[in-house]
């Protein structure tokens, strides 16, 4: 029986040769694809290509007409291009590598309109995860607006819940540690069990100050010396047993203080809880800022962290195994999971672009750029050098006077880090809305820089703007405001903030992109919590107070019941040590005085 | 029409002059078609296999016909496959070399459906082709002897594609 069909090779000639010509054919097309899938699944918004145009003889790949939807905003192109030319090396194509050389780059221009929405349906993957932790980044840093109302009604001090508050729970653990702790102190104790060692030596003590040394003679009397000698050891050891259990007592008593001591911190907490609750202002100057101008600030750090977090999906640290979804076909699109290797090429390196570019319009940042990135990479650990990239203001009648930016992206190893800093002069700044007071501040024309670093997970960093001469807007539309009182101390608070001609907001922000802090330096703060104070201190203290007390009068019983039982706890395990202490040591100084006699008689010693 | 077309491959490979061995070894040559990503390089080698080889072409198709719908079906089941492969510390260096090697790595072994269809298409390559063959013989002895009568049958076998066919008969 024959197994091969040698006529069947020309028709499968035929058929590779199809194949390869239809490759070939379609290879532009295949490019085209690439790019529109793998740039909408990485930016999270589309990503349009009108042709490409890859040259395998002269090893470079043309893009025109690029679009990269702004995934913030729908309707504008985050950036746009009209042609980009990539030097390219051909042979890590074969192992599904792109290496890019060098980049020349005609017409790119940035925040330019769409005709069409970029918006993509949200799917679970790694974009909905990015904008998922931006979202929580920015509910975590924004600080519900200036309160006034409350002030001017009589606080229900009834809405605050016993079960809500901190400190009953400290309280409870804290009876909850002192229970256990007296339990083990019991339970350690009786496995010590020092009695029986301290009344076998009571009763040799006893037995030998009632027997006199002539009834005992000379081997009576070694008898007894040997009888003490090792009565004295077993006490030495029962005294090391209970410091050791001293130790271990003084070690839980300490914490079940620092137990105790975390129920004044929980009141604390509770009192500026309930203050929240009841939506009591703040005159105290640091948390004024925020309150003013939270609200921004998270909005537009959430949108630089937005492509932190992307770059971090996008470009994980080390060697490990990276994990991307597959390409989208008709079957299920799995999962590709990468392999690093040390000394092969990275899967994408862009060696270095140099580019000069267009922001267009007349917004805050139009004007001509140089900008050069060196290093991109989905793999840094392969490469081994990190990401850098510089922008600097080349010309341009619109925009700023100044500007430049510049920043590095190490993930060659874990913790990543990446640094980024900007600074523009001569920018027109964004108007900032006046949390709870009903209107904004136009800073206008100044000076604005970022400094931003990451490391791992934690953030840390410093925005500030900074305005010579603003304007102050008030809502036209205002909400009619029920009482009078109401209405005055915010007139009262924009007569004070329109004072102001220089405007200077300071935002430091830190902790970790899952719970960041912020901290609002601003010479507006200032006047307003003045303001606020020379208006409403007596009322605010007046409120204060009814909150603490009614606080106070929810824990109060918890946290005496709490006091009492670990000072209980502590006096009763101290005592009870003391006290087998004391015994031990009474039997020690009499069998010493007994040994010290009976030592003194020659020849028993 | 796809049915039709579905009929007239089955009728042409369980009915054709290859053995029962040939046309049950096509078929579970076929299912790499199937069960497999299609555009993949290793179905150029299994294509290559079975025009090379005396197995039953239409066998192929028939393979390839039953087996795309159990593809798409036990994708969730390759991608499972596939991941536990690929997450195994001990296949890892085999794996670097894959994803690194020119040629190799346009395999796309290193996706978890590919990987997971094709070595479920591997286990199930040679048991498949004892059940096919025994279903081919059975079908042959008890069936085909009254249907080989039948008009459609008929019609079918003077078709064009069974001219085509006729390039690839054992």
């Amino acid at each position: 029986m024959r197994y091969i069909r040698w006529k069947a090779l020309l028709p499968l000639g035929v058929c590779f040769a199809l194949i390869f010509v239809l490759s070939y054919l379609f290879k532009n097309k295949v490019v085209e694809w690439g790019v529109e899938s793998g740039g909408t699944a990485a930016v999270g918004a589309r990503v349009d290509l009108a042709s490409a145009s890859l040259s395998f003889a002269e090893g470079n790949v043309t893009l025109r007409g690029l679009e990269v939807t702004n995934p913030n905003s729908p309707m504008r192109n985050m950036v746009e291009a009209e042609e980009l030319i990539f030097d390219m090396e051909m042979l890590p194509l074969l192992e599904r590598k792109v290496v890019i050389d060098t980049v020349a780059a005609r017409g790119i221009r940035f925040n330019t309109p769409r005709r069409t929405s970029g918006a993509i349906p949200q799917q679970p993957g790694e974009a909905a995860q990015a904008s998922q932790v931006i979202a929580n980044f920015k509910s975590r840093i924004k600080v519900p607006p200036l309160e006034l109302s409350t002030l001017t009604r009589s606080v229900n001090v009834g809405a605050i819940s016993a079960d809500s508050l901190a400190t009953l729970r400290a309280a409870r653990y804290a009876v909850a540690f002192a229970d256990t702790a007296r339990d083990k102190m019991l339970a350690d104790l009786q496995a010590a069990d020092p009695r029986p060692a301290i009344d076998s030596a009571a009763a040799l003590a006893t037995r030998l100050q009632t027997t006199n040394l002539r009834t005992l003679g000379i081997a009576g009397a070694r008898q007894a010396v040997t009888d003490i000698r090792r009565t004295l050891r077993n006490l030495q050891q029962l005294d090391d047993r209970l410091k050791a259990f001293e130790t271990e007592t003084r070690g839980s008593a300490a914490g079940l203080q620092a137990k105790v001591d975390a129920i004044g911190a929980a009141r604390e907490t509770d009192l500026a809880y309930a203050k929240s609750l009841l939506k009591l202002p703040s005159f105290e100057i640091p948390s004024v800022g925020p309150q003013l101008f939270s609200d921004l600030i998270a909005e537009q750090l959430g949108d630089v962290l937005y492509w932190g977090e992307r770059i971090q999906q996008y470009i994980p640290p080390g060697l490990q195994r990276q994990m991307q979804p597959g390409p989208k076909r008709l079957r299920a699109a799995g999962t590709d999971v990468l392999f690093p290797k040390e000394t092969v090429y990275p899967t994408f390196l862009m060696r270095i672009a140099e580019l000069s570019l267009a922001i267009a319009g007349d917004g805050a940042a139009a004007g001509d750029y140089r900008a050069q990135l060196v290093g991109v990479t989905s793999q840094p650990a392969v490469y081994g050098r990190p990401t850098t990239f510089s922008l600097a203001r080349s010309g341009g009648t619109v925009g700023p006077r100044e500007g430049r930016v510049t920043g590095m992206f190490d993930h060659v190893r874990a913790p990543v880090r990446d640094t980024i800093g900007a600074y523009f002069a001569g920018i027109t700044l964004p108007t900032f809305p006046i949390g709870g007071l009903g209107g904004a501040v136009q800073l206008g024309q100044g000076i604005t820089t970022l400094r931003m670093q990451r490391r791992g997970e934690q953030l840390s960093g410093e925005w500030t703007w900074r305005a010579p001469r603003v304007v102050w807007v008030r809502d036209s539309l205002r909400v009619v405001t029920a009482d009078a009182r109401t209405a005055f101390v915010k007139d009262m608070l924009w007569r004070a903030m329109q004072r102001i001609d220089s405007v200077e907001i300071v935002a430091t922000f830190g902790g970790t992109i899952a719970d960041p802090t912020l901290a609002v330096r601003t010479n507006v703060a200032n006047a307003v919590g003045n303001a606020l104070r020379e208006q409403l201190g007596e009322e605010v203290k007046k409120a204060e107070a009814q909150v603490r007390a009614r606080v106070n009068q929810l824990v109060d019983a918890e946290v005496g019941k709490a006091r009492t039982k670990a000072e209980q706890v502590k006096t009763a395990a101290t005592q009870r040590v003391m006290d087998e202490r004391a015994r031990l040591e009474a039997q020690r100084v009499a069998l010493e005085a007994r040994l010290r006699e009976l030592t003194r008689i020659p020849g028993i010693g | 029409m796809l049915f039709i077309k579905f009929l007239q491959t089955m009728f042409k490979a369980l009915n054709s002059d290859g053995t029962p061995g040939q046309v049950a070894m096509g078929m579970a040559i076929g299912l790499a078609f199937g069960l497999t990503p299609l555009v993949s390089l290793h179905n150029l080698i299994v294509l290559a296999v079975a025009m090379l080889t005396t197995v039953s072409f239409p066998g192929v198709f028939l393979g390839w016909a039953i087996a795309t719908p159990l593809g798409f079906m036990f994708d969730p089941i390759f991608d499972k496959v596939g991941m536990a492969l690929l997450m195994q510390d001990a296949l890892a260096p085999f794996f670097t070399w894959v994803v690194n090697t020119p040629v190799v790595a346009l395999s796309r072994l290193n996706n978890s459906i590919v990987l997971g269809s094709l070595v479920v298409w591997l286990v199930v390559l040679l048991p498949g082709y004892f059940i096919f063959r025994i279903l081919v013989t059975r079908y042959r002895t008890h069936i085909y002897a009254k249907i080989r009568e039948w008009k459609i049958v008929q019609l079918l076998k003077t078709s064009k594609l069974y001219s085509v066919y006729q390039l690839f008969r054992p």
